[in-house]
């Protein structure tokens, strides 16, 4: 890599059809590369398989954020009701796990879905302003009818030429250089 | 059809006869009992339909819900819920209807058919007040009108749900898919309230004091998630050399999967719920129901009716609800199969947790009775009631099998069905 790539984001190329972006995705994928993406104008089955990604890490903060919720609904419910201002309601314990349940699973929910939100907030590095791709006038099309392949400088296998002739060997039709 | 699968279908006759000597036996132990005048193992005969019965409408309901949405997913699975069903108005027949028209057995279960049933207080049941406020709806002419409702509703429903579904297999008229659709529309609803009733009479009855409107929703509940525990049994055993080999897929495990977590999940909030307003409010004719679940009445202990509420929590739901939360445990078919058996085996124990439990007058206990056991050897006869209805079924949908094509192969869906795609 020379030193004018400090200022590239990466290679764009756009391709006809799904099926052309589908195996093309495949390729590089077994090339090896770890930051690039495939932009299309609505999902494609199988795309997820076909590029290699991994299931997401989103459920992980969410069990994460469950049970969290439910630690908070069980200290929440003892603390209030059975340590700093213990009251007999109905003749019922201070504290028992049943008539605070319906606390301790909203507390549940509540926290999962903080940690659903938040978590995909965090992992797609959300709120981002600008990116570079937003300058190239053919992304804007691929919300309509083309289909498009960008990779990233920052991936180890990226080298500006080859790179573009990669894509030019998976059929790809128009090849841009994203600048920062 | 490939040869395995045949092989498959040619042993139903294996299964009906199993299970029609199983039933045979549990009846004649039943009517012994019921000569005298012990109602357990009459008891045996209602749980081990009632397991069955369970399952099959929760397969019923499954079969309309889908029609319903068109969901497309399902048609590969849901013609072996459509050759189950065919066997619930059978199961109905064979328990159930001689149980609640033959007085010596309605009498010994639903003591409230019998006026002159002596209650632990020493009154006759016919005096009881609360059984008089309930009598428009408690009666035997009315329960036995009821009872009748049912074989006959689920008798068409299903019926009409069959013939349609294996008429498609050889006019492929889309119009039957449409009609299907209209009677799903239909049927979900009148479904429900049967059920409901089902519920009431043939579980919540057998404590007649006892009330609970949510008693229908648990039982739905129950039969869907049972439903699809046997769905998942089934069709493993169809994916390995049966008729949904090379077309069950990850797809479907997983949305059998997704519908099992959710259902967990529902159950649990029914049975809690259930639990937790009986708790609040503390009504003496709603809270006993769970004391003699809980206590001992003669040694005021924890009776071993506890530890089967402890399992049903911990066993039957968070075992289950923890494990089908990751995605693995969905997709990897043997995985899947265990969490079926756990709801499988959960399930019956839910339904000794509900029906088996009662006050059994006796003098010398301080409060005038005592409360069957949960531990006894009538629970070998349950399990050979459940034993010998499940392998009816099982035999009698492995007939249909060889009556229709194994998958509906002119469904409008049907491709979809075979290429499912998570």
């Amino acid at each position: 890599m020379n030193e004018r790539n400090e200022s590239i984001h990466g290679v764009a190329c756009t391709f006809r059809s799904p099926s052309d972006v589908f195996h093309a995705a495949e390729k590089v994928r077994d090339a090896g590369w770890k930051s690039w993406d495939v932009h299309t104008p609505f999902p494609i089955h199988g795309m997820d398989q076909a590029m290699g990604l991994p299931r997401s890490k989103v459920p992980r903060l969410t069990l994460l954020g469950g049970v969290t919720g439910f630690i908070t609904g069980c200290l929440l419910t003892w603390f209030m009701n059975s340590y700093d201002y213990p009251l007999v309601v109905g003749g019922k314990p201070f504290w028992s796990p049943i008539f605070p349940f319906p606390v301790m699973y909203e507390c549940t929910i509540l926290f999962a879905a903080f940690g659903t939100f938040f978590g995909q907030f965090i992992l797609n590095r959300l709120p981002r302003h600008h990116h570079p791709l937003f300058d190239l006038p053919q992304f804007a099309r691929t919300s309509d009818d083309t289909f498009m392949i960008v990779l990233e400088a920052r991936d180890k296998n990226f080298h500006l030429d080859e790179s573009r002739n990669f894509l030019l060997s998976l059929g790809g039709q128009e090849i841009t250089v994203i600048r920062e | 059809m490939s040869t395995p699968s045949a092989k498959i279908s040619s042993r139903w006759t294996t299964f009906v006869v199993a299970g029609l000597a199983a039933i045979a036996v549990v009846w004649s132990l039943a009517i012994n009992g019921a000569a005298e005048h012990n109602h357990r193992p009459v008891l045996s005969v209602l749980l081990g339909s009632m397991f069955w019965v369970s399952v099959l409408i929760g397969m019923l309901m499954l079969t309309m819900i889908t029609r319903i949405f068109d969901a497309g997913w399902a048609p590969v699975i849901r013609r072996s819920w459509e050759f189950m069903i065919g066997a619930l108005p059978l199961v109905l027949l064979l328990s159930i209807v001689p149980l609640a028209f033959i007085p010596s057995f309605r009498n010994l279960l639903w003591e409230w058919t019998d006026a002159t049933h002596l209650l632990p207080s020493g009154h006759e049941v016919g005096h009881d007040p609360i059984l008089q406020a309930k009598s428009w709806f408690l009666n035997p002419t009315f329960f036995l009108v009821r009872i009748s409702l049912y074989v006959v509703f689920f008798g068409a429903i299903t019926w009409a749900l069959r013939r349609f579904s294996f008429q498609q297999d050889k006019h492929r008229d889309a119009n039957l898919t449409h009609r299907m659709h209209a009677i799903s529309a239909v049927g979900i609803p009148a479904s429900a309230i049967m059920l409901t009733m089902l519920a009431f009479d043939c579980l919540m009855a057998l404590s007649y004091h006892w009330f609970s409107t949510m008693y229908g929703v648990w039982f739905f509940a129950l039969s869907i998630r049972l439903a699809l525990a046997t769905t998942v049994i089934v069709t493993y055993r169809l994916s390995n050399g049966g008729w949904l080999d090379g077309i069950l897929n990850q797809a479907h495990r997983h949305v059998l999967g997704c519908l099992m977590l959710a259902f967990t999940v529902f159950w649990a909030y029914i049975s809690f719920s259930q639990y937790f307003l009986i708790y609040t409010a503390n009504i003496p004719e709603e809270t006993f129901w769970y004391n003699i679940r809980e206590f001992n009445p003669v040694t005021g202990l924890k009776s071993d009716w506890w530890g089967v509420s402890m399992y049903l929590i911990f066993g039957f739901f968070f075992l289950p609800f923890l494990s089908l939360l990751f995605y693995r445990s969905k997709i990897i078919a043997g995985r899947l199969l265990t969490i079926a058996g756990i709801i499988f085996v959960g399930g019956i124990f839910d339904l000794w947790f509900n029906a088996v439990p009662r006050q059994i007058n006796n003098a010398s206990a301080p409060e005038g009775f005592v409360v069957s056991p949960f531990l006894s050897g009538y629970l070998a006869l349950d399990l050979l009631a459940i034993f010998g209805f499940g392998a009816l079924v099982i035999g009698l949908f492995l007939r249909s099998s060889t009556k229709a094509e194994t998958i509906p192969v002119h469904d409008p869906r049907i491709l979809e069905s075979i290429n499912y795609h998570e």
